[in-house]
Formats: C-alpha cells, sequence, structure tokens
C-alpha cells in the first residue's frame, strides 16, 4: 500500500487526479457486488475447433439493428433515395468499438499501437444503371468496381482521429482513390459522443472518367456535349456524426456527410447540366446488442 | 468437368472437417492426460494509471509499483483452490519480472506467425520440469475509448465534456502450457464480469460512480482489483474447460 502512495505524491501532474481516483472507491464495493454476467442464452460448444484458431468458447457480443439512408442517387445526381441498411455484428464480449466514420471503407488493424493503427481497406461501389435514372440516358452503365488498398489511422489525442485510405480500383473504374479525413470526437457524457470534421478526396483519371466522362457515342446518346474528365482533386466536405447509448444493449446514432464535387467532377456536363455538385448524405439507425455464452 | 469441381470441393471441406474434428479431439485429449499443474502468475507488480477521452497533448500513460499487494499469490491461491478438484496442483517457482516483461507485438499477424514467447520462458525459467501442464497468466490489453490501449492492473480516467469517471481494471489472459512438448494446449483472455456499463474494456473491470477521499483508498483499490480476479477466475477457467460447473 506505501508504493502506491508514495507514487502518487510523486507524480505531481496527475496527483490529484490519481488520488480522487484512489479515493472513489466505495461505490465500486457496491456496484461489483450485484454485476453478474447477463448472457441471453448458452450454446453448447462445438463439437470440433478449427487448427490454429482459438476455442469459441466464453461470452460473445451480438449487435442487430436496422438503419436507414438519403443518399444520392449516383455521384453527382442532384435528387436521391432511401436505402436500408442493416446492422450485423458479432465479437468477443467486451471487445471495443472503436470509433468509426460513415465514409470509412471496411477495414483491419493489422498494426496497432494504441493511438497509430494501420491495415488493408476495401470498398464496394455499386454499378451505374443508365436505364435506372432518366439524367443517365445514352450515357451506358458503370460496373460495380472493388476498391483494394490500405489506411492509416493517427490519434494525436484521444479526441482528434486523422485517417488516410489509399484505394486501387478494380472492375467498374481501374483507377486510384485516395480519402483524407480529419474527426473531432467529443464524448459529452458517457453515453452521448458526437463527431465532426473535414473530408477531402482525390481521384485518378481512370477513376474519374468512367463516372463523369461524356465519349462521342454517349455525347450522341444522351444529348449531353462530349467531355474528357480527368483526375484530380475530386471532392471536399464535412460530416458529423452522434451516437447515443440508452442503455449497454440499446443504441441510437444519426449522420450527415456533405460533399462538394471539385474539379473535373465538377465540371463534367451531367453534374452542371443534369445534376449537383452539392452531394449530401443522411443516414440514421438503431442497434440491439445481446450477450450469448458458448460452453 | 463440375462433377470433378464439385467431388474436389467436397473433398476439400471433408478434409477440413476431419482435420478440425481431430484438432478438436487432440486439444481435449491433451486437457484430459494432464494430471499436475504448476500455476505461474505476472499480473500484479505494475499498476497503470490511464487518463483517455477529453485529454491533452502529452498525455501519457504511468506507472506504479504494487507488488506489495500480493496480487500474483492471491492469484496462485484462488487458482489452485479452483483447480485442485481436477488437477495436483504443484508449487513452482520463476522469475516473475521476465514474464511480466514479454509484449504483444504492435503487428498483428506476427503473434499469429511467431512462436508463443512464454513457451521458451516456462521452458527456461520454471521450476520444476517434469510437470504435465503449467498455468500461465499474465497480463492482456484492451483499448480505451479511441486511441489508447490499457493493459493489466490499472486505474483509469475518462474524461468526457461534462463529466469525468473513473475505472479500475484487471486485465489477463490465461495459457495452458505443456510440460513436455510446451505447445500451448488453450490460450483465453478474460472476459468481462457484466454487460451492464456503457463503459466497456474487453476485461474484468469496474466503474468507479462516485467520489470521496479518505485515508484507507489503497486499501480499498487493492480490496475492488482482488474482487474483479477473485470473481472473473473461476468463469475464465470454466470457459476454457479446466474447472466444471462454469
Amino acid at each position: 500500500m506505501k508504493h502506491i502512495d508514495e507514487a502518487a505524491l510523486r507524480l505531481t501532474v496527475n496527483a490529484r487526479w490519481t488520488t480522487a481516483c484512489l479515493a472513489a472507491l466505495g461505490a465500486i464495493m457496491a456496484t461489483a457486488q450485484s454485476a453478474s454476467a447477463q448472457t441471453a442464452f448458452t450454446l453448447p460448444a462445438p463439437p470440433f475447433e478449427l487448427p490454429m484458431l482459438p476455442s469459441p468458447s466464453g461470452n460473445w457480443t451480438v449487435m442487430v439493428g436496422i438503419g436507414g439512408e438519403y443518399t444520392p442517387d449516383f455521384v453527382g445526381s442532384k435528387n436521391g433515395k432511401f436505402l436500408p441498411i442493416p446492422i450485423f455484428t458479432i465479437r468477443r464480449a467486451g471487445s471495443i468499438d472503436q470509433f468509426r466514420g460513415p465514409r470509412d471503407s471496411a477495414s483491419i488493424a493489422l498494426l496497432d499501437v494504441g493511438n497509430f493503427r494501420a491495415g488493408p481497406a476495401f470498398k464496394y461501389v455499386s454499378s451505374r444503371k443508365s436505364s435506372k435514372y432518366a439524367e443517365l440516358t445514352g450515357l451506358g452503365d458503370v460496373k460495380a468496381a472493388y476498391e483494394l488498398g490500405g489506411f492509416v489511422e493517427y490519434y494525436p489525442v484521444d479526441w482528434l482521429r486523422l485517417r488516410s485510405e489509399l484505394r486501387q480500383g478494380f472492375d467498374g473504374h481501374t483507377g486510384t482513390v485516395a480519402d483524407v479525413s480529419a474527426d473531432v470526437i467529443v464524448p459529452l457524457i458517457q453515453r452521448l459522443t458526437i463527431s465532426a470534421g473535414p473530408r477531402f478526396t482525390w481521384k485518378s483519371t481512370k477513376a474519374t472518367a468512367p463516372y463523369f466522362g461524356v465519349d462521342a457515342a454517349q455525347a450522341l446518346a444522351s444529348g449531353l456535349p462530349m467531355y474528357n474528365a480527368r483526375g484530380g482533386a475530386h471532392s471536399v466536405g464535412f460530416g458529423s456524426q452522434i451516437s447515443y447509448r440508452i442503455n449497454p444493449q440499446w443504441e441510437v446514432h444519426a449522420y450527415v456527410e456533405y460533399e462538394k464535387l471539385l474539379g473535373d467532377a465538377a465540371d463534367s456536363p451531367l453534374v452542371k447540366l443534369r445534376g449537383s455538385s452539392n452531394q449530401t448524405t443522411v443516414g440514421l439507425g438503431a442497434s440491439y446488442s445481446f450477450d450469448f455464452r458458448i460452453r | 468437368m463440375r462433377r470433378r469441381v464439385i467431388l474436389g470441393l467436397a473433398c476439400a471441406i471433408a478434409s477440413v472437417v476431419l482435420g478440425a474434428a481431430a484438432a478438436f479431439e487432440t486439444r481435449a485429449t491433451k486437457l484430459q492426460a494432464i494430471k499436475t499443474v504448476g500455476i505461474v502468475s505476472a499480473i500484479g507488480e505494475e499498476m497503470s494509471l490511464t487518463r483517455a477521452g477529453l485529454t491533452g497533448l502529452g498525455n501519457t500513460a504511468q506507472s506504479t509499483s504494487i507488488s506489495a499487494w500480493g496480487l500474483d499469490e492471491l492469484i496462485v491461491q484462488q487458482a489452485t483452490k479452483l483447480l485442485s478438484g481436477r488437477f495436483r496442483v504443484q508449487p513452482v517457482t520463476y522469475r516473475r519480472a521476465a514474464f511480466a516483461a514479454i509484449r504483444d507485438s504492435a503487428v498483428a499477424p506476427v503473434n499469429l506467425l511467431r512462436s508463443d514467447p512464454f513457451k521458451e520462458l516456462v521452458r527456461t525459467d520454471v521450476a520444476p520440469q517434469g510437470l504435465d501442464a503449467y498455468i500461465v497468466i499474465t497480463r492482456a490489453k484492451s483499448k480505451l475509448g479511441n486511441g489508447r490501449n490499457v493493459e493489466g492492473v490499472g486505474l483509469a480516467q475518462y474524461r468526457t465534456l461534462l463529466a469525468d469517471y473513473g475505472l479500475i481494471h484487471a486485465l489477463y489472459e490465461v495459457r495452458v502450457i505443456e510440460g513436455k512438448s510446451f505447445d500451448v494446449i488453450e490460450k483465453r483472455a478474460a472476459a468481462p464480469l457484466d454487460n451492464t456499463g456503457t463503459m466497456r474494456l474487453a476485461g474484468p473491470s469496474g466503474q468507479i460512480d462516485e467520489t470521496f477521499e479518505g485515508p484507507a483508498s489503497s486499501e480499498r483499490l487493492r480490496a475492488a482489483i482482488a474482487d474483479l480476479i477473485t470473481r472473473s477466475l473461476p468463469v475464465t477457467l470454466g470457459d476454457m474447460h479446466l474447472i466444471d460447473g462454469q
């Protein structure tokens, strides 16, 4: 006991905080006694386990929910559509939900030293069918694209996230995309967090042309002037989200992302004559978490 | 051609399933064959002091010695009591600091690909050798907030705009290391004790929800950490199928 008392005195900067924390233990004794594992159900142990992988025995957390997103029909469109978004995750109980921005690609942090994370990233870009929207008539279809790359994320302080992604497209487009974003993450109280920050996207010519270029045949078919869309600064924007954990089970969240198209994307006749360079996405959702146990 | 592909796929799936079943049998068989165990614990020498949430620049975690608390002795005592029903637990000697010094690599695949560093330490550092297995209890890690890791025993403060929250934690993982081949038969991090809190860590933790000052705060802290360990150890060992009735 003497060690910690002496150490608390030595750490002058932290002295008050340490003392306060050390002193704030009365309630623990009360809450700790009442806490007990709460699991919805228990499953028997699986009849086999996969080699090299840890045993699945123990507590798991499942999150299910539903969300919705009002987003432009296609990038550059002035009209929007509503998309339902299912929410489902399963993870070891206690695994922490890291902050995630609505525009983040799916990613895995293979390198994680606390305030710096890096790893592969993947994004699916859905196809653009010209038959679905009148503005696209004559422009031809763009197949779905798969963007593979990596991300780096750095927290200079716990409440500021700087993130960058670099991805290479396949199939629908074969260009390079770079996203840079910053998010100030402010926990107002333990259950309520708001975040906001700027975004910037750069795209190469091969990533821009399929969506914003108009070739001779398309010009003839669509009535739009021919346009050679080149790469460069693609968009700048701002995003914000809010999440509120009603209780350990229920959580609700909402977000808004605004994007202003730049450069050749903004100057494309598709955007100038039939669409808009202002792109706004609004989303909200609710999720329910429960634990189950595998023996 | 298609028939051959389907047949090939079916064979591959069957091989994986049979291989997996065989692996499970091996693990279960290995656990069943264990009669004598020694227990190593190395989580209780230091306590971290961490601040997360709305903090300033240069906010680094600090630590202080708590070796006088005898947490590792408590863990060995508790684990011995829990495991004695199934195994013959023998006392072992080891350099606790050597076990406490080992850290996971920050590059996740490295931890999967490299040989478990505790295997070699058990081989060279634990006496007596020749027991059927060694139960090794060491520090585990968790995220706190977004950009901060905490590990082992510690005290953390999470700052928000309108309020501050205090947490204590005892994050540890348990390995069962075979006493002849020194293979890791089973490895498991202790899970959280409950899902009632909104501030969660990936292991046993408790929230401090009231502030008061008193002369016996260190004793209460020690008691609270010991309580986390005492309540989580049976669950963890039960999850690892080392004790019955969990």
